[in-house]
């Protein structure tokens, strides 16, 4: 097996090597895919006044995934994916990695139960288990893709789910009587694993499990039923930690579709409830800092049988306390000691260079891939009426959102609007209530012209205003306004000029909350906006087709504060990327 | 069928609406960011205590939001000072009093004292006073107050050198009118400059290690200044050899190497002025494991107290050429359950 393994690297460098740009072979038992990229940037600091910062930096890497697929036996795929990573300005062996990026197992037990084995991506209700957009996407749109599909890529993040490893069953039954269908869905995953905190103090972390099960029924032709069930532990026995958590989710749901000429009615109500707990080795009684909370949703949804139109609407009720680690993690911990990547200190006074537009953007590595048991950190002017999804705690509410596509592909038009009140005040009995309004428009000019090369431009806004009444310290105005713009035009054949901007301005005050290790607010940061960032694109994207294309962009980017002993910072980079899928 | 449909959600929104709730989660703003005020005036319900008697002192005073508190009693004679705090909208009476106990020795005599009420983080502070008309007498083993002078069964020795004080005093006491001073100054390199010892007879005391206090008053400083290092040895022993079988040494005979001893040591004595230490017998560390190395108070036969210090003559503190050694010592007494300032 080893040489076997040996043999597919060697023949993927060699593969490299001979600057074959694509490739895909297949044959009954063993078959390759994978992906290369090309990746350089160069950034350098506009602001005169920073005179400790190295006036710019650059670096960039070579890399290919390389995808074994191998059928040892029909039915079972065993896949592999081997990285070999070597950055700029390494030389031969120096600065190149060699990975081990995923390997996984799956097949089919008598053409009866799946089972996947290995690395998994999971993605469950959007209550029990679900890896919600990070902050600033809008309708996931197209606006710098070419950032945010490394992003996704590196981060594993697939579809909304979350990349575990462990072990994945399902199986289905058919019936011809009272029920149509039964599926059932079982996993079982380690999140993370037991390791060292503390070598001098031999201190250990416990192992995680999340496990889960998904029953789904399919009643009649118009009704069918769910059942979802995950839940997080920590092994206290495989650490040394004092405390371990448990956070079972359980969630039902009922879905009502109704077939009409040209339309599709669908109405889904569900509810479920949380339990988080701590058990401790010493100190506590069981039931110290136990969170029991529920939820409820209402959704209708109407769309049109051609798909050009659609419309729903709800209603959300999402108890204080209700705590589902796997649907509530974020992409981003908005945490100080998530660095950023470039010019992770700046000004000469070397302070740390909070989150921006541009590093929500472009760097993959504030990104988590990661469970957490307690609720993350957000930055109230990226998100504040739904900083954890759907999911999020103390919230209650009704949204409309839906999209119309026109029948001559003139324009596409999403919008979405919700409002959302706490359920409990924090630090007051009044309560916050979050208006949010978004909308993005695509137009394609050479449809309206009948121009054969593409030219194309989007337009997106999204404005979340949160208030709050009261004396002058309970009182909460925050505004917050997200405007992009992206225009696209094909110069020549497959040879595209991009342009586009991002701007978030954010005025008023809030409170942020400052959690313990028990997720228990112990106090609130009084908080007071004026900051605008912005993120300008000019570049040229070259696309040989849909997934191989060389782009070259100049960005410029940066925070304007407005507040006394605090940095605007503006910086600028040259960007290079040519990735192939392979 | 719409109208119905409508009126369902509306339905379901309502119920949702009734779920809101009128507590908040974390602490109040009010409290974080409000401005500060007092609610009502400070109030103490006993203004001539009697704490012979144990009678108490309760306070009560509320403001609008919770501050870091302080009551600091001060004795005017005495100098004694008590301490309490609290970080409270109010401070209820039921649950904040002082019984005539200090933070600080030496303690109250019956005195005036000064009343303050302050804030960690307002301006804000409240006067009064009050006048103490009977000393709060201290539950405990009372060892040694010396108001009779050195106990009969107490053995004392001393090296021969200059300015040896091993004897009572009352020029200076913390408690009554006697204290044992213990220092000089030592004419040649030796750190060991005296002791005392107490014969014991705890078997009526059924503490634990845990819950047992050695309390000692300890007076250092002259004009000011302390020796370099010098500290005091608290020797217990749990021997039951008989406490003076050796009439030629001026030294009990329960602390040798064979017998079941444990230690503590003061050091540095460092402070000018009084001060109560106290330890907790497991604290204490095995000097010579004659016996089952398990402290047991009830066992405890002796205790000595040993006055050391580092020699002029050593080359390490040539400074204490110049001073005397002063490690007086007064008012030895054994509690259970807390130590003696939080009686």
């Amino acid at each position: 097996m080893k040489n076997h393994f040996l043999k597919i690297l060697l023949f993927s460098i060699s593969v490299f090597q001979l600057e074959i740009i694509s490739f895909t072979q297949q044959n009954e038992k063993i078959w390759f895919d994978g992906l290369g990229r090309s990746y350089f940037s160069r950034d350098n600091v506009v602001s005169n006044g920073d005179t400790i910062s190295p006036n710019n930096m650059s670096g960039g890497y070579n890399l290919i995934d390389l995808n074994v697929h191998v059928n040892p036996i029909p039915n079972i795929e065993v896949f592999g994916q081997v990285r070999v990573q070597n950055q700029f300005g390494g030389f031969f062996g120096s600065g190149t990695q060699i990975d081990v990026r995923q390997l996984t197992a799956r097949g089919t037990f008598k053409n009866k139960i799946k089972f996947s084995v290995g690395d998994i991506y999971l993605k469950q209700n959007r209550f029990t288990l679900y890896n919600y957009d990070e902050d600033l996407n809008l309708y996931k749109s197209d606006f710098y893709n070419s950032y945010k599909s490394i992003i996704d890529y590196e981060n594993f993040y697939e579809e909304n789910r979350w990349r575990l490893q462990g072990l994945q069953v399902d199986f289905s039954y058919k019936f011809d009587r009272f029920i149509r269908t039964l599926e059932f869905d079982f996993f079982t995953t380690r999140p993370r694993g037991s390791s060292q905190i503390n070598s001098a103090l031999n201190t250990f972390q416990s192992d995680m499990l999340l496990s889960g099960a998904t029953i789904y029924s399919k009643i009649s032709n118009s009704i069918s039923a769910e059942l979802n069930y995950s839940t997080l532990n920590e092994l206290p026995n495989s650490g040394t930690q004092l405390k371990s958590v448990k956070n079972p989710v359980y969630q039902i749901g009922l879905i009502h579709n109704y077939n009409a000429k040209k339309f599709n009615f669908n109405s889904k109500i569900q509810a479920g409830f949380s339990e988080r707990s701590w058990s401790y080795k010493v100190g506590y009684d069981s039931i110290s800092h136990r969170k029991l909370g529920m939820f409820f949703e209402y959704k209708s949804e109407l769309s049109k049988m051609d798909t050009l139109f659609n419309i729903s609407w709800g209603s959300r009720y999402v108890d204080p306390n209700f705590r589902s680690s796997a649907a509530q993690s974020r992409r981003i911990d908005m945490t100080e000691s998530n660095l950023t990547t470039i010019y992770t200190t700046y000004s000469n006074d070397a302070v740390i260079r909070p989150i921006s537009v541009f590093d929500i953007i472009s760097d993959l590595n504030i990104y988590n891939q990661n469970i957490s048991p307690t609720l993350m950190n957000f930055n109230p002017i990226f998100s504040n009426a739904l900083p954890y999804g759907d999911a999020t705690p103390n919230r209650i509410g009704v949204f409309l959102k839906g999209f119309y596509k026109n029948k001559k592909k003139y324009f596409d038009i999403n919008f979405s609007t919700s409002f959302f009140s706490e359920v409990i005040g924090q630090g007051t009995s009044r309560k916050r209530t979050f208006l949010t309004f978004s909308q993005l428009t695509k137009v394609y000019l050479n449809e309206i012209f009948n121009h054969k090369k593409e030219f194309n431009f989007s337009l997106g806004y999204l404005n979340q205003i949160t208030n709050r009444e009261g004396d002058s310290i309970e009182f909460i105005n925050l505004n917050s306004n997200h405007i992009d713009f992206k225009m696209e035009k094909e110069l020549l054949d497959k040879v595209y000029f991009n342009f586009s901007t991002k701007r978030v301005k954010a005025l008023g005050n809030e409170y942020l909350t400052v959690r313990d290790g028990f997720d228990e607010i112990i106090t609130f940061q009084q908080v007071d906006y004026n900051r605008i960032d912005y993120l300008h694109a000019l570049g040229l994207k070259y696309q040989f087709k849909k997934d191989v294309y060389i782009d070259i962009q100049y960005n410029f980017w940066g925070s304007e504060f407005n507040r006394a002993n605090f940095y605007d910072f503006d910086f600028q980079r040259l960007l290079f990327i040519f990735s192939i899928k392979l | 069928m719409t109208k119905n449909y409508i009126k369902c959600f509306i339905l379901i929104f309502l119920s949702f609406v009734a779920c809101t709730k009128d507590e908040f989660e974390g602490p109040s703003l009010q409290n974080l960011y409000g401005d500060f005020s007092i609610s009502s005036p400070f109030i103490i319900s006993n203004s001539t205590p009697n704490f012979t008697n144990n009678e108490t002192v309760k306070f009560f005073c509320d403001f609008n939001k919770s501050v870091d508190w302080k009551i600091t009693i001060k004795g005017l004679q005495t100098g004694s000072i008590k301490e309490i705090t609290g970080f409270s909208d109010i401070i209820d009476s039921n649950v904040v009093s002082w019984n005539g106990n200090t933070s600080k020795v030496p303690f109250f005599g019956e005195e005036t004292c000064a009343l303050e009420l302050s804030f960690l983080t307002e301006p804000d502070t409240l006067r009064d006073t009050l006048i103490i008309t009977g000393n709060k007498i201290y539950d405990g083993i009372l060892v040694a107050d010396f108001e009779n002078g050195i106990p009969q069964d107490a053995l004392v020795f001393h090296q021969f050198s200059m300015n040896m004080t091993f004897d009572t005093a009352s020029d200076d006491p913390l408690n009554g009118n006697s204290y044992f001073k213990m220092g000089g100054r030592m004419g040649w390199n030796e750190w060991f400059l005296g002791s005392i010892d107490f014969p014991l007879d705890m078997s009526s005391v059924n503490s634990s290690a845990e819950d047992f206090y050695i309390n000692l008053g300890v007076l250092s400083g002259i004009n000011g200044e302390v020796a370099s290092d010098q500290f005091i040895n608290i020797l217990i022993s749990e021997s039951n050899y008989p406490f003076n079988d050796d009439l030629s040494n001026n030294a009990s005979d329960v602390f040798q190497d064979t017998m079941e001893v444990y230690k503590y040591q003061i050091r540095p004595v460092d402070w000018v002025g009084w001060n109560m230490v106290s330890v907790r017998y497991d604290q204490f560390e095995v000097k010579s494991s004659g016996g089952n190395n398990i402290r047991q108070p009830k066992n405890i036969t002796a205790i000595k107290l040993q006055c050391q210090s580092c020699p002029g003559l050593s080359a390490n503190c040539p400074e204490n050429m110049g001073i005397d050694v002063r490690t007086d010592v007064d008012f030895l007494i054994f509690t259970e359950g807390a130590d003696i300032l939080n009686q």
